[in-house]
Order: structure tokens, then sequence, then C-alpha cells
């Protein structure tokens, strides 16, 4: 093979070696060999020779030494009618050249001529290591500038260097009342009061900006909110998807509160981290705090997902593209997704008890206790119950002839069953034939003789019937190695292997089943059919004694037990963590090598080493926080970065690899993760770095010069507009202004309800059953890690405003707060009202409109309140 | 001063599909703008049946002569593995018969579906990955088997925006919820604004279908002078921002259109507003009114409604097969309704009608000790049926086939990922091209699968 490939080469080999190594290579690894190499879309592999002279299901695409008679060309050319290749985007004029002389020259592949990517090579090029994101921090220096005065910190000569060199101008600051207002909502989700306004606009200081940042840093709405923007990466939720409603997860909010008291605190972020990986590997002295992180990965469905969601949010990598094929972009080995998938399957859910062992020994007893004692009150009533059924079966004819007598009640049988007959024959309509003759009979003028024959025979037939169903019943007892007259309900339930026949079974089901409820198809309780609800009347003597003991029993046990003791979900390893298969194609049923655990390759220099402690997960947890970590400290100034300009430095938050964006100011995001680290990784130091300078103060008004140059404003000349605040700003800003806001911190979530005034951090956030309103306003689908929201206007949110319990209610408690704070006047509780809503005064117009509006009586407060809560001033931040 | 007309142009431009998310991510864009896809489309809107569950195919749309045959026998060659333990073949309760010009086959239980099978394409070898509900509901309706893609409905409104601004572009009709509820109508990672509107149809009354649809106090009059105040602080407030917000306009615009679709909706959402006779023929189930629903909504320029047969998964008849007969006796009647009244309002056409459910039944019984009736069917992920009609699907056709018993989808296979594609290709995508870029990758409905089937196209 290998002799027939050198055969094959051209004579001038030598040369076409350095030529195909330094150009052709690297071009068809970088643009071609995403599709075509393992995966061969199209059927065509682009990784060797003899895969490119072989063509694919097009047809031939290389003719060696002719480039207008190759397909590969025609498509790269674009000139093809169908192929344009590649599907991202065009390659430039030199690249095409370069190619069109590749094959030219008989497309030369020098010597070893194997595939260049195995299926899962851990082999990664220095062109690929190449890549800015995986290269270490630097620590850049803040260029100098041509206008000093407008610098106030060093991310303004980053920002204000790129701009002069596109010589454009940034846009005049915005007004001090528009800054406390975007840095307080940025900061805590909530407006500023007049009262803060005042004060700042009243602070003629250097340091008045100063003050409101630490102000605000400190307060403790500062880690709900940021929690928050955390948490729609975590894919926090209060329970689990399943089929009808969520399972909850009942301690889920421990984790969402450990997560405001992280951002309240400044716990570092490089701790912050390892906390949501593995805590459990932490040094003992101070685990216990930090244990709440590990609801992270509890909250994750499976490992995969822990994979997924870890890498994207920590390091900004799409692993999880790797779980297939390898990476088609990053350099990211479909083993080295095993290698992590390893760790994580190396852990297993955990519910860590925050009570100590004998508390939880002494709630276990108690608990199984009760499960014992209603276990044997549930058997016991189910026996009752069944018969009930055989002693009412009984006197079926009897039954039969009080209806056809229309008796409504009658000596020695039941009336309520009585009446459960009646209804039953009512409805002629049957699944089965054994009533028929009884119909029939009825058709007609019947003597009481003949009904009596009838009744007489029908009870026979249930009778039998009711002995084939225990029949039935003991031999699926028999068949599960039970012994006959040995049953409970715990085996009874799986073990149905034979069944009576299908009619027989609708007769039966009508006489002594319970009530039949599957989603398709509901029936009533069985005639005969008593629930352990309805059989006390049917209990007496020692029967009743027992019950009543054992219910008094349960009782006692209930008003003795705790509500569940107070656990975290977490994640430990398991007993034998061990390395896994690669899965093929992401087949778990044709496993490949093993992938040892350790961590991303193209983050190690040279092979990275095999973890060693456990599952790996302590070891993986360091690699992500180490301050060599290229990433993972951009990631994060890069997220910080996101919330207070509404794009990132990086465009896509959650992926900084091939595919993701080019930062817009590289040296910035290098800046300030570097300033993060030196501070001891503060969130709260960037905060500050970021939104003390001129260009986070800029207005948000446009200018035609620079529209035209910048649409997009990758070069921050002017302030990007939040046209709509997110979900939780919008509603706990109208609970705030109202004056109803409850302030109360943490613990369980609540639903979000008209009455509810908790911040909407605490509402219950389901991953089956979003509530519509939360949706309504983009708030993300907790099924997945979210980088960022979505803003959508329509019509449905336009009735929120409009028509909502919620607002009206919210408009009505303004105005008595109106009231209260500004009195009778009509004018002074507008000014007020502008000033709780939009930090300002209302100019002479406004104050015209508002007065006027206001004078034609009825409810005219509420109305005129609640569309100043729907206006765009009030929705949006400029 | 803000320029009105500069950003009205802007709206009426209409974009083409290149560059669309740019678009819609930088200035000018409303993300509801209707648009038109890359090529001719056969159809605007769709409209799903989604028969939750699993509707057995071997007892509705694929008969199989070799299961009468072979009634009670174990299913010849090589064990196959099924969800749950299977016993032997077991023969449809029901009878087949031929139907319309195309002769193709209909079981007795869906007799007026079988009356109009001229109009309807039957696709006999659908195929899907996985035997369980919640992978298969999400394959169907989202396209792939982990939760958090958007689903069909916010792709199709992402393709096409909207033809009426005043409704939502895709509805979502159950009397509560279907197994994984809001996941399966999900807008996934794109604008929220694409998700499917859940309204829960066992109301009738509309301002119980639709969340804040009216005030409880204020008078059409006393609204209306409330907008205009409205309108008047929102002017101002664009004023001061200065000119080129034209996104905040769009924003604060959402309030005009809610207005509208407050008397649109009124009347579109009550059926009652149908002459009795046209009501009587839905009016007997929840999922029948819902396709009167749906007919109503089409007809207002809703571009995809979506109905759950009922809460949970009606149609998953583990223990019992002859619960289908009572599920079809509230089906075939208003599906039948619908397609008529749909061409009698000329829109059939250009409604593409998708019939189906996540996945097909076992000709095998059930036999896992799982039900107390041994009288049901499994899951039964390689071989099941789904039908399309109008939409520019050729009708009278029972395309594709699957073995003898029905068990595997064997000729002329039809993933799931395929319907899409074909469904996509209807509306004019080109289901390759119809993409979305979020976290640095352009994402499909399809993933990166997916074959129109031509074979079924008019």
């Amino acid at each position: 093979m290998r002799l027939l490939l050198l055969l094959a080469l051209p004579l001038a080999a030598q040369d076409d070696g350095v030529f195909f190594e330094s150009k052709i290579r690297p071009l068809l690894a970088t643009n071609c060999f995403a599709c075509h190499t393992g995966s061969a879309l199209g059927d065509l592999r682009l990784d060797s020779r003899a895969g490119i002279l072989k063509g694919g299901k097009t047809g031939v695409v290389v003719v060696a030494g002719k480039p207008e008679e190759s397909l590969l060309i025609q498509a790269v050319r674009r000139t093809h009618v169908r192929l344009k290749m590649p599907p991202v985007g065009a390659l430039t004029q030199q690249e095409i050249a370069l190619l069109e002389e590749w094959v030219r020259r008989g497309v030369p592949w020098p010597e070893a001529a194997l595939p260049t990517i195995a299926a899962t090579t851990t082999k990664i090029s220095a062109e690929q290591r190449s890549f800015w994101s995986f290269q270490p921090v630097t620590n850049p220096t803040p260029p100098k500038v041509k206008n000093e005065a407008w610098i106030r910190t060093p991310v303004d000569r980053f920002v204000l260097a790129r701009l002069e060199a596109k010589g454009l101008k940034p846009v005049p600051v915005a007004s001090k009342r528009t800054w406390l207002r975007r840095v307080t909502l940025d900061l805590l989700g909530l407006p500023p009061t007049p009262e803060e306004m005042d004060a700042f606009l009243a602070d003629a200081t250097p340091k008045a900006q100063t003050k409101v940042v630490d102000r605000l840093l400190a307060s403790p709405h500062y880690g709900e909110r940021w929690a928050r923007h955390w948490l729609d990466l975590a894919r926090y939720s209060d329970g689990e998807l399943a089929a009808g409603v969520d399972t909850p997860l009942a301690n889920a909010w421990r984790y969402r509160d450990w997560v405001v008291d992280a951002f309240n605190n400044d716990l570092p972020y490089n701790q912050f981290v390892r906390a949501q990986i593995a805590a459990d590997f932490l040094p003992s002295a101070g685990r216990e705090s930090l244990m709440p992180g590990l609801g992270f990965q509890a909250l994750g469905r499976t490992a995969d997902d822990q994979v997924d969601v870890s890498t994207k949010v920590f390091l900004g990598l799409t692993v999880g593209c790797a779980q297939c094929h390898d990476h088609k972009y990053d350099p990211i080995p479909t083993k080295d997704y095993y290698s992590l998938l390893g760790v994580f399957r190396g852990s297993k859910d955990f519910e860590f008890p925050l009570v100590s062992e004998s508390e939880v020994k002494a709630y276990r007893e108690k608990k199984k206790k009760l499960d014992a004692i209603n276990e044997m009150l549930n058997d016991f009533l189910a026996e009752q119950s069944k018969q009930v059924v055989d002693h009412l079966s009984r006197d079926t004819a009897q039954y039969l002839m009080a209806v056809w007598k229309n008796a409504s009640a009658q000596e020695g049988l039941d009336t309520e069953t009585i009446g459960k007959w009646k209804t039953y024959l009512n409805v002629r309509d049957k699944d089965h034939p054994y009533l028929k003759s009884w119909y029939d009979l009825m058709a007609g003028n019947p003597t009481e003789e003949q009904v009596r024959a009838e009744a007489a025979r029908y009870q026979q037939f249930v009778l039998e019937l009711l002995e084939e169903a225990k029949e039935v019943e003991d031999k699926n007892y028999v068949a599960f190695g039970g012994k006959k007259g040995i049953k409970d309900e715990k085996t009874r339930q799986y073990t149905n292997i034979v069944a009576l026949p299908v009619l027989k079974f609708y007769q039966w089901r009508e006489l002594a089943n319970g009530p039949y409820n599957i989603d398709g198809f509901r029936a009533p309780a069985g005639v005969y059919y008593y629930g352990p609800k309805e059989l006390d009347r049917y209990l007496g003597g020692v029967a009743k004694q027992y019950v009543d003991r054992l219910r008094a029993e349960a009782n006692a046990i209930e008003k003795d037990l705790p509500p569940m003791y107070p656990f975290l979900h977490t994640v430990s390893d398991t007993p034998k963590p061990a390395d896994i298969h690669v899965a093929l194609r992401g087949d778990n049923k044709s496993p490949g090598e093993i992938a040892p655990r350790r961590f991303l390759s193209v983050l190690c220099e040279g092979e990275a080493t095999p973890f060693q402690k456990g599952s790996g997960r302590g070891e993986l947890a360091e690699a992500i926080a180490s301050q060599a970590n290229p990433l993972t400290a951009r990631v994060m100034v890069n997220r910080i970065w996101q919330h207070h300009f509404g794009q990132g430095i990086v465009r896509s938050p959650s992926n900084f690899g091939q595919m993701g964006e080019r930062p817009t100011h590289p040296e910035l995001l290098d800046y300030l993760a570097s300033r993060f680290v030196e501070s001891g990784w503060s969130v709260k130091a960037i905060h500050r770095e970021i939104l003390l300078s001129s260009a986070y103060a800029l207005s948000s008004q446009s200018n035609e010069a620079n529209l035209e140059a910048d649409p997009d404003n990758k070069l921050l000349w002017r302030h990007n507009m939040q046209y709509r605040l997110d979900m939780e700003a919008l509603r706990d800003s109208v609970l705030a202004v109202s004056g109803q806001l409850d302030r109360k911190f943490g613990g369980p979530a609540s639903a979000m309800t008209e009455a509810n005034a908790r911040r909407s951090l605490y509402l219950t956030v389901s991953r089956t059953r979003l509530d519509a309103t939360m949706a309504l306003f983009d708030f993300p689908d907790a099924n997945a890690s979210a980088e960022e929201r979505p803003v959508t206007a329509g019509p449905l949110q336009g009735l929120y405003w409009l028509n909502s319990k919620f607002v009206a209610a919210q408009a009505k408690a303004l105005e008595q707060r109106l009231a209260r704070e500004a009195g009778t006047d009509t004018e002074k509780r507008i000014q007020r009202a502008y000033q709780l809503m939009y930090g300002r005064p209302p100019d002479a117009e406004e104050l015209k409109l508002g007065v006027e509006y206001v004078a034609a009586g009825g409810n005219v407060w509420q109305q005129y309140l609640q569309a100043l809560f729907g206006s765009g001033e009030f929705t949006s931040v400029n | 001063m803000f320029d009105r007309r500069q950003f009205l142009q802007n709206l009426g431009g209409g974009f083409g599909l290149v560059g669309l998310q740019g678009l819609l991510q930088s200035a000018a864009q409303d993300p509801m703008t209707p648009r038109q896809p890359h090529f001719a489309a056969k159809a605007k809107h769709v409209i799903f049946l989604f028969l939750n569950g699993g509707m057995s195919h071997v007892d509705t749309f694929d008969p199989k002569p070799a299961l009468i045959k072979n009634n009670g026998t174990p299913m010849p060659g090589p064990k196959i593995r099924t969800d749950r333990a299977s016993g032997n073949l077991m023969r449809s309760p029901w009878e087949f018969r031929h139907c319309g010009k195309s002769g193709v086959e209909v079981s007795e239980i869906f007799p007026e579906i079988g009356k109009r099978i001229d109009d309807f394409c039957v696709i006999r070898s659908m195929w899907t990955d996985i035997g369980n509900h919640g992978p298969s509901l999400q394959i169907m309706n989202c396209g792939h088997q982990l939760p958090g893609r958007p689903s069909m409905g916010a792709w199709v409104t992402y393709g096409l925006g909207t033809e009426n601004r005043n409704l939502p572009g895709f509805v979502v009709l159950c009397p509560g919820f279907p197994v994984l509820g809001s996941s399966l109508w999900t807008a996934g990672y794109m604008p929220s604004i694409y998700q499917g509107v859940h309204i829960q149809n066992a109301a009738v009354e509309p301002d119980k279908l639709i969340q804040n649809l009216r005030n409880g106090e204020l008078s059409p009059a006393e609204q209306k002078k409330q907008l205009s105040l409205l309108d008047q602080l929102n002017h101002r407030y664009l004023d001061r921002l200065g000119p080129r917000q034209p996104q905040m306009e769009s924003a604060v615009r959402s309030m005009e259109s809610a207005f509208r679709l407050q008397t649109e909706a009124g009347d579109l959402f009550d059926i009652r507003k149908e002459p009795e006779k046209v009501r009587a023929r839905y009016d007997i189930s929840d999922f029948g009114r819902g396709c009167l629903l749906a007919l109503r909504m089409v007809e207002s320029g809703v571009r995809m409604v979506q109905i759950y047969y009922g809460n949970g998964q009606p149609w998953d008849n583990h223990d019992d097969i002859m619960v289908h007969s009572k599920l079809a006796a509230k089906t075939d009647g208003p599906i039948a309704a619908l397609v008529d009244d749909l061409k009698s309002r000329g829109l059939f056409d250009e409604t593409l009608i998708l019939i189906g459910s996540e996945f097909g039944r076992t000709p095998m019984i059930q036999n896992s000790g799982l039900e107390k009736l041994g009288n049901g069917r499994d899951h039964n992920p390689p071989g099941f049926t789904v039908l399309l009609a109008g939409g520019g699907i050729k009708g009278g056709l029972a395309y594709g086939a699957t073995d003898e018993f029905g068990f595997k989808a064997v000729e002329n296979k039809v993933h799931v990922h395929d319907l899409h594609a074909t469904m996509l290709h209807q509306l004019g995508f080109d289901h390759t091209k119809l993409t979305y870029r979020h976290a640095g990758r352009d994402f499909r409905l399809t993933d990166v699968h997916g074959e129109v089937v031509k074979g079924i196209l008019a």
C-alpha cells in the first residue's frame, strides 16, 4: 500500500512534501477535515491521497494535474452548480490558488500517507494549539490614546485606542440619572429609589460613582441579581423533567442560595468553580460551606449533561460535540470526551444530609416504622375490599331483582350497591356479551319467574368469573415463585404473566376493580368495589378495632415525625470509579479504546496525565480552576462584561472555540482576565474595573457616522440599550416601585401567583411546566444551559401589561403609596410616580398629560399608573 | 427625531433567509415579519395532530394479513428485542377496507378518514431511534432526543414569521399537558417569541383559553384612552433616545398589537361563533374542538397549530388495544371535518396536515407483566405510520412499507428527520440551510440528517 502510494508520487516529491506540509495540509485540516475525515460526509474522505482520489458520492473529485476538471476546485471556487465548499464560507483567492497548484502538481501527499486523523486520535497539532483562546493570558499594558481626557480607568484605554484607530469618536457620556438607573438595575435588578437618585445628584465629589458602586456591591440584592445570571448557565430548576409534572428537587434552592451568597461574599471565583465540580474533594476546613456548590452537577440529568454543561460554562468549550466524533472544529478528540465522561460516570447523585448522623438515623427509623404500618393497613384494607366483593357478589341475583322491581332499598341488601347496579345497568352499551340475555329479556315483557331465572344464571356466571380471576391471580404469584396464599401488594403489581380472557376481564373490571383511570380510558369503580376509604361501614368487631389501632399508631408517628431532614443535592464518587471505553459514533454498543480519565489534551502540555484520586473530579476541578488555564478567567470576565454591556467581548460567551466569535478587544479581555487572577479571582473587583469607566458611562444615543462604520457597535462607541428588562428585573421593579416587594432572602421556591411578592429569583422553575408568564418574557428553558437571553416582544406581552391582574394590583398599590407619600395634590403625585418609576421628574408636557388623564374620574389613577408601568421607559434601560 | 417612515420601510423590505438571524439580532428587524423562504412554497401553514402515546399502525393504517394468519404464534425469525417483553403476534381486532379511488386500506375504526383517503398520504415506513416516550417525543417535536432544542413550530415561525402579527405564530392545544409538557413546544435557544403558545382547550370561553385576554375592569373606550396615553409616553421616550432606535420602537409597538389581539382573538377563539352545523361535527371531544380552533387559526394566519389528543399519553395502550377504537371515535370525525372545511374555505392546498405519534405499537401482544389485561401492544420505534394531507402532498398514496408483520420499516424508509426535511421543503425551505447560530454553531431542525421524501410530493 505504502509502496504503491510512493510510486504514485510525482518526481518532485521532495519539494512537494514541503509544499504539502506547509500549505496544503493546514488548509485541508482547517477547512475540510471537520466533515471529510471520520464522518466522511458525502462518502468523501480528504485525509489521505487514496481517499481524495477515490472520490465521493458525487464521483471523482480530483483529476490529478487538471484543476479545471476537478470537482474540488470547482467547489471551492464556488462555480459548481450545487457544490459550494466549504459550506461555512468561501476560501480566499490565495487559498484557492494553492489548492489549484496542488492539483496541478498531481495531488502530492508525502510519505506516511496515512489518514491524518484516526477515529480517536489525541494528537493535536501545533497549529491547533496556536488558536487564540488556548494561549496563556497575557497582561497587556493599557495602550496610549490621543484623548487622555476621556480616560477614567485602564479599560477605557483599550476601548478608546480601537475607536481612535478607526477614526471614530464615542458618543457623550449619559446623564447622571441615566447612569445611576443603569448601574443600579445592572447590579441589583431593581431601580434606584428617588432618595438614592437625589443623593447621587447632590454628590459632586470625584468619588460619587465609586461610592455608588461600593454601595451596590455591598447590597445583598446584588447576589440575588448576579446569581440568576449564573443559574441560567447552570440550567437551574426546582424539579427534574418528568412525564407529568417535575420530579421535585426539593433542596435545589439550597444551591441557588449558595450561589447568591457566593456572589455577595465575593467568594473567589476559582473556589466557586472548584466547589461546583468537586467540593467533596476540598480540604475539610471550610468544605462544609462549599458543599452546596455541587448542586451544579446534581442538577444535571446525566454524566453526558455534566460533561457538556461543565465544559461550556467553565471553559467556554463545546466538548459535548465530541461525543460521537472528534470535534468538527476544535481540537477535542472523541477520546477526550470519554476521558471526562469517565470522571462523571465515576460519580453519582448523593443526598448530603445537613443534620447529624444520629438525626438521619432517627428520622429513617421513624419513617420506616410509619411505612410498615401503612403497608399493613393498606394490605389489610385491600384484602377486606376483596372480601366485600366476594360477599356482595353472592347476592347478585337479588340485586338484579331489586333493580327490576325498581326498589331503592331492600332488607338484606346494601342500599348504595343497589344504586350502583341501577346506574350500571342503565348503560346498555357494554364491551362484553354477558348481560346480553338480561337486556334481551328486559326488552320484552318478562314474568318475575323468567327474570329470577335470568338473574340466577347471571349470578352463577359472576361467581365463576370471580373464581377464575382468583385462579389467574394465584397463577401469577406462583409463576414468580410466590406461594399460593402468601401475597403482598409489592410483588403483585408487576407479576401479571397470565390474564383473564379479554371480554371476561371487562366484566370483571366492571364488577370488582377499583376506578380505572389510565390516560386513554377511564372507568368508574366496579359495582362491588369499595376502596379503603369507603370500607369503614363494612368493618366491624375485631377488624374495625385492628384498623383503628393501626390508624392511631400511624397518626401518632406521623405527628411525631419531623419533616424530612434538610439535605443538599450533591454528587459523590462511586465505590470503584473506572476508565470507560470510547463509544464509537456515540454508540454504547460499539466500544472503542479505553479513555483514561484525565483533562482535555489541548489544555495540557504534552500527553495529559491520568487522574489519580477517585473519580478524578478533584483533579479536574483543579485543572479548570488553575491560574495556568487560559480559558477559565477569560470566560468569566467575559460573562461579567456581557451583563454590563449587553454583549461579551467574545460574543459567544459559552464558545471560545473555532466556531465561536473572536474577541472584539483581545487585549482588554486579557487585561481583565489577568486583573481577575491578580485580585484573587474577585468578581467584585472586575465589576469595579468595568463600571467606573467612561466606556460604561456612554449614552445609548446613536451617531450616523459611527452607525455606518460599526453598525453592531463592536467597538463600543455607545452603550447598548437593553430594549427590555429581563423577566426578573421587570417584575421585581414593578414590585419595588409599588412598594410591595417582599425582600426576604432565600428559602424554598414558590409558584408565581398574583399574591406572591417575593423576588423573581425565588419563583419555582420547572423543566416540564415552565410558568407561562416566565416563558412569555424569555425565561430560558431550564433543560439546557443558557448563555444569553434573547429579548422578544409580542402581543401577548402587551396583554400582560394591559390586562393582568398582577399589574393592576401593583398599580393600585402604587396609587396608595403615592397618596401616602405625596398627599392629595395631583401634580405632586405624578411627580413622585415619575421619580419612583423613571428616576426623573416629568417635564411640563408630561405633567399636563397626567393631570388631564386623571381628571376623568373613576379608577383613572390605576389606569394611568398601569400605562406608566407598560411604557418603554420603565421596561427598558438606556 | 425618530424616523418612523425609515423604520417601516425596513420592515416592509422582506428578507431572504441569508443573514436572517444577523438581521434579527442587529438593529432593524422584527422577528415575526413575514419572510420569503428559499424557494416557492407549497404550504404556508402546518397543522400537526398529535396522537400522543403511540398510535398502533397495524390496527389503523398499515394492514397486515400475516397477523391474521399467524395470530397467537411467535413472530418467525430471530428473537427481537422490544422495550418490554412481548408475546405472540396478535391480529388486529378490526377489519381493513379498501377505500376511495386509490383503494388504500384503512381500518374500520377510521371510517371518515377512509372516505377521504384520496386526500391523504399514508407513510407506512416511518421509523425513529428510541422506544421511550420521552426521547421519542423530543425527536418527533424537536428533532433531537435530548431536551432543550427548538421545536418544529419554533423553526417554522423562525423561518417564515407570521402573517398576522396580532396573533401568536405557533399555538399548541391540549386540554392540559402531554407528557414532557412545555419542553415539546419550546423555542430552545431561539427567542421566546417563537415558542408555542400553550392553550389549555378544555374550556370553551376565549378568556379562559388565553391568559390576560380580557381586562375585567376597563371598558374598551377607557382602554383606548389608556393606549393613546401610552403611545404618547412612548413616543416622547423614543424622541428622547434620539434617532435610530428601531428595536425600541418595535418593543413598544407590542402594546398596539396587544390591543388588536384582544378584539381579534376574542372572536377567533370563540368556536361558538361557528354555525351549529359546523360545530356539531367537531364538538365531540377536546381534540375535536381543537381541530375547529385550528381551522379558525389557520384561516386567520397562524403559522402552525399543534393539537395533542389529550393529557398524558392516551394512545399508549399497553393493556388493551381495544381502547384505540374509543380514541379513534373521538378523532376520526373531527379530522374529516377539518379536511372538508379547509377545502371549502380554500385553505387545504396551502396547509400541511400531519397526523401521527412519537412511534407505533408492536405487532406482538405485550407480555411483560406490567399490564393486568393481556390485550395490548408495546412501543414500536422501528416501524410506524404517519398521515399527511394538503400542502402539496400526494393524496391517495400509501408510501413505503413495514415488513410482513409490521414490526420494522423496510421499504422507502422515512426517518423522523426525513419527515421534518419534507415538511420544511413544503414550506419552501432547504432544511440544510435553515439554520440558527447558537453557541458558535449553526443548528438545524434536522441536525446533520434528513432527506426530503420526494416520492410523496404532488
